[in-house]
This record gives structure tokens, sequence and C-alpha cells, in this order.
């Protein structure tokens, strides 16, 4: 049993495009900021440091992290949203996070060192750490995640929370189906009694950085390219006029680009597109009036039928072979839309309950957020669920509730003083070891 | 136990009212809130309240969990009783009391041996007699 109720516990959700992190007790988290890294290889930078004429590199964030450097030895890490956006020659942008799981736990390291001691200003050592995990990690990954809280940071407490069984409790909800649209990822997941039904989890690899993509190259094919910020200097050369010069950068790398691209498209799907009321169709869809955009270059864009046609593949995943240079996406991965996902998991669950998950659906992640999802897929449910069942969608109104439900439900169940006892404290770690954490954190 | 429960300790006096419905048959119904950091009695219902008396019991934006005596008669004319688990949480309610009712309910349920059929209601329209009925025929 832990018994230090009196400092603040720090909650981390790390998810496969955005890490939150922040105090619990609070209504949101402090820190978001991308959960992908910047990485160098170390003997290359040494190498070329001297004949390169490319900009100086922070002296400040590169000798923080210097010392840390040497000991992992080959390669150093830039994490955080201002880090990642400064061009460095070599660098790569990788992410920890592969298909839902760790596989870079190096990456992961960095991205917990940034938020604790950059973003949070905290010592691990002293606060009691409850993270949320993938409703479908692994013992290994939950143990591991265990070892190094303890051994590296010192935590003094540990849980690991479930994100599908926190929506559904920060909505209220013991049974309950999540559907969580992410970034890299959307998991269809039934909850019930505050259990996670693993053989009913379904999932797919269709979230937000698919769809950017996806409008990336469709505006692409149709001549609207999108520069990175860092590609072009942006002069004002009379009030109001403005004159674009392209920089070239030889030595930056494919991953570089495209992530610096991706942060551009993304905003351009946040800002226009919107899921169309009904399946979308390329006829139909034509005449739509457009809606422009300006890019960071001062170049306007206008967006017509994309704009439907984008959030359209989360419901018909086929849709996207139409897009040039998506073509063979479908080799790769079944195709399922979002209501198909939700039938198949609510068929896997026992008959007693099945009425019951389809009256409370729950929206959560930042995909899900988009404007009319929650409208459309509580219509094509109702057309192909069985007649009997109820059908309700839910999701929070407040977009920062819908966005952030699963850090939420972590800060509020990390403050509560009954909560205390449950943590996974550092004694019972050292008696029992790593493997206690499927005891303590079921 | 379930993954993220909140640990939230019972009041004794739950365990011993609910006794009463089920074997004195005292109480219809028991409202039960949570309030520092343990689960208590909220109101007791009379043995002759109606189901409208104890849905009108609920506030309307704040949660609570409740148990509901339903008595019914069979097709064969046989006189019959069963237990109601209700959890109340409707929308209008914070995210705080929300969470901290949704994340201790297993354990409450737990606490409670003879309940046959179980609720979650955001409306009152999900805890209507005619769902009640639709569970029990």
């Amino acid at each position: 049993m832990y018994g230090g109720d009196e400092v603040s516990a720090i909650v981390l959700d790390l998810g496969s495009h955005t890490c939150k992190a922040g105090y619990a007790g609070e209504d949101a988290p402090k820190a978001v900021f991308p959960s992908v890294v910047g990485s160098i290889d170390q003997m290359e930078v040494e190498t070329e440091t001297e004949n390169n004429s490319g900009p100086a590199v922070d002296p400040k964030s590169n000798s923080k992290s210097l010392d840390s450097d040497k000991a992992k030895g080959k390669r150093k890490l830039y994490v955080g949203s201002q880090a990642l956006g400064y061009r460095r020659d070599h660098m790569e942008v990788v992410s920890p996070i592969k298909d839902g799981v760790i596989v870079d736990w190096e990456a992961v390291e960095g991205i917990w060192d940034h938020a604790f001691r950059e973003c949070l200003l905290v010592d691990p050592k002293e606060h009691p750490m409850l993270l949320a995990e993938p409703s479908s990690n692994t013992q290994q990954q939950r143990e591991r995640t265990a070892e190094l809280m303890f051994e590296k940071y010192k935590v003094p407490a540990l849980f690991l929370a479930k994100n599908a069984v926190l929506t559904s409790f920060a909505s209220g909800r013991a049974t309950s189906l999540v559907v969580d649209s992410g970034g890299g990822s959307t998991t269809v997941a039934p909850v019930h009694d505050g259990y996670v039904l693993q053989k009913a989890v379904a999932s797919s690899p269709i979230g937000g950085e698919f769809l950017t993509d996806c409008l990336t190259k469709s505006l692409e094919s149709k001549g609207m390219m999108i520069k990175p910020r860092y590609s072009f200097k942006r002069k004002e050369t009379r009030p109001g006029e403005f004159q674009v010069v392209d920089v070239d950068f030889p030595n930056t790398t494919e991953s570089y680009k495209l992530y610096s691209q991706r942060v551009v498209a993304s905003d351009i799907k946040e800002c226009v597109c919107r899921a169309p009321d009904t399946p979308y169709d390329e006829s139909a869809y034509s005449n739509i009036p457009t809606t422009s955009y300006e890019l960071p270059d001062g170049q306007t864009i206008e967006i017509g039928a994309d704009r439907f046609k984008i959030p359209d593949i989360l419901f018909n995943p086929s849709l996207a072979q139409t897009i040039p240079g998506v073509e063979n996406f479908a080799e790769i991965v079944p195709l399922r839309g979002l209501p198909q996902m939700v039938i198949e998991s609510i068929n896997k669950c026992d008959v007693d309950i099945r009425r019951e998950l389809f009256s409370s659906i729950l929206l959560a992640g930042g995909t899900a957020s988009m404007q009319q999802l929650k409208e459309r897929l509580e219509k094509d449910l109702l057309e192909e669920s069985p007649q009997a069942a109820r059908v309700k969608v839910l999701a929070s109104g407040n977009s920062t509730e819908r966005r952030f439900s699963v850090w939420i439900g972590g800060s509020i169940l990390a403050s509560l003083g009954s909560f205390q006892q449950m943590w996974f404290s550092k004694a019972e770690y050292e008696e029992h070891g790593a493997s206690y954490v499927q005891r303590k954190c079921p | 136990m379930a993954n993220a429960a909140s640990g939230m300790a019972v009041h004794d006096d739950c365990k011993l009212k609910f006794m009463e419905l089920k074997a004195k048959r005292n109480y219809r119904f028991i409202l039960f809130k949570i309030e520092q950091q343990q689960i208590v009695i909220d109101k007791l219902g009379e043995p002759n309240e109606s189901y409208d008396d104890f849905t009108s019991s609920f506030p309307a934006d704040e949660c609570r969990y409740a148990v509901f005596d339903f008595d019914f008669t069979t097709e064969e004319n046989c006189q019959k009783s069963k237990i109601f688990f209700i959890a109340w949480s409707p929308d209008s309610s914070k995210v705080r009391m929300k969470m901290v009712y949704a994340s201790s309910k297993d354990r409450f349920k737990r606490e409670l041996d003879g309940i046959s059929f179980e609720l979650q209601a955001t409306d009152p329209s999900e805890m209507s007699l005619d769902i009640v009925k639709g569970r029990v025929f």
C-alpha cells in the first residue's frame, strides 16, 4: 500500500500521435506534444559538423541532453514540438509506437524525460505515476514499463490503467463500447463492468495520420503542393506584401519532410473536413462549393470534394484506393469501415450484453472529434444493427473532454483519496518484482 | 478486481439495509450515494411506495446507485420478486462524479449479494418501467 496522498500524482497518456501529460486532479493535461522524436546518429554528426554550413544547433537543448546521450551512446534525440519544429541535417523522425506496441524503448524514455523534466518540471522520484495503456498491451510490455518506471525513474508508486476503461468511466459507464479513433489507429473495445473484453477488441490502422496522408496525396494529385515550413523563407517586402524564397536543404531526411508536411496537412484537415451525411459519391460531390485555406507560404488553395471524401475513408476504406499514391494500401489491411468494426466487435460479445453495448457507444480520440462523425456513425449503425437494438452514440459535447477523455479519466482516478490504496508501490515492486503489476493493475 | 477501480469503501449500513430489503422486505428501494470517500445510504423507500416514487427520487444532475425490489406475477400466476441494481449517471452530471461512481460500482455491487438484474441509466427513459418489465419477463 502506498500512503502518500499529499503529493499529487502525474498522469501520462502516450498515444500514437500525441503524448498528454499533467497533474492528477486537473481538468486538462498541462503538456501535449507529438509522440515522435527526432533522432540524429551521433557518429555522423560529429564528422560533419565542421564542414556543415547549416544553421547552428540550439545550444540550450544541446547541452541539456548531451550527458544523458553519452550514457545511451549512439544517437541523439529531440523531443517536443519546438525541438521538432527546427530542421536539422540528417535528423530522422521516428515513432516509438508501431501498431499500438512500443518498439523503441529508448525513444519512449526520451519522451518521458521530456514530459517530466521539461514540460512539468518535476522529479519523478517524488510523484506516483498513472500511465494509460492501450487495451491490447501485452504482459511483457507492462512488466517492462513497470521495470523502467521503478528502476530508472525511481517512482514511489505506479498504476497502469486501460485507455478504454478510463474513457468509459469518465462518461459514467462501467459497461460501454469505446470507439477510440486516434492518430495512428482506430480501436473498438467493449468494456464490461470495468473489464476490457480482449477477445472482442477490433482495431484498424486507419487513424488521423492516414487521413492526413490521403489528403496530402489527393491535393498533390490536383497540383496543390504543401511546402513544409522549413523549405522557404517569407519576407514582408511592403506592408501586407510578402515575398517567398525557396531554400534548399539537401541533407533533410525524407521522414522529416513528411513530418513537417503532416503538420500543415493535419491543420487543413481539422479546419475544413467533415464527415458526409451519406456515403461519399464522386459525381454527387463534384459540384460542391469549395472552401479556401491559406497555406503557410501565402498560397491559397481551394478544397472541394476532398472535404467530404477524406473523412469518408473511415467509413469506407476502399475509397482510399481512388487516391493516387495510396492505391496499394488495400493489399496490406483488410477493408473494414467503422460501422462494420463496431458490429463485428459487439457480435463477438456475450448475447446478454449486446443490447447494452449498442446503447452506449462512446467516441474518444482526436479523429473522433471530426465534425458530423457522431451523427454519421449513428445513422450507419441504425441501418445495420438488429431491429430490437437501441443505438446510441455518445460523445462529450466539450471538445477538450472528447479529445482527452482518457487523460481526464486518469486524472480524476489518481486524485481520489480512496485510490491511494490501489497504487502498485515501490515496496511491493521490491518484494514481488515486476510481474506483480498483473495483480495490482489487472 | 476490475482495472482502474477506485478503491472506495462501503459503509456497513449499506449492507445491513440491503439485507433488510432482501430478507425482511422492510423497504421497497434504497438509494446510495458517495460521500467523503465512502458509499452511504441516501434514501430509503417504504414498502408501499411505487416505481414512480422510486424514479422521482433521483436527482437530475447527480449520480446515484440504487436497488429496487420489483414485485410481479408470472404467467403461471406465481408471485415473485427480483432485485434490480441501477447505476444512475445523468449526462449533465460532472465528469468527476461520473468517474467516481463508475469506477466504484463493480466493488460495491459485489458487496450486495442477491441482485438479479442490473441497469445503467443516463436518462429516465433508460430505467422506465417497460425496460424493467422487459428484463424480468
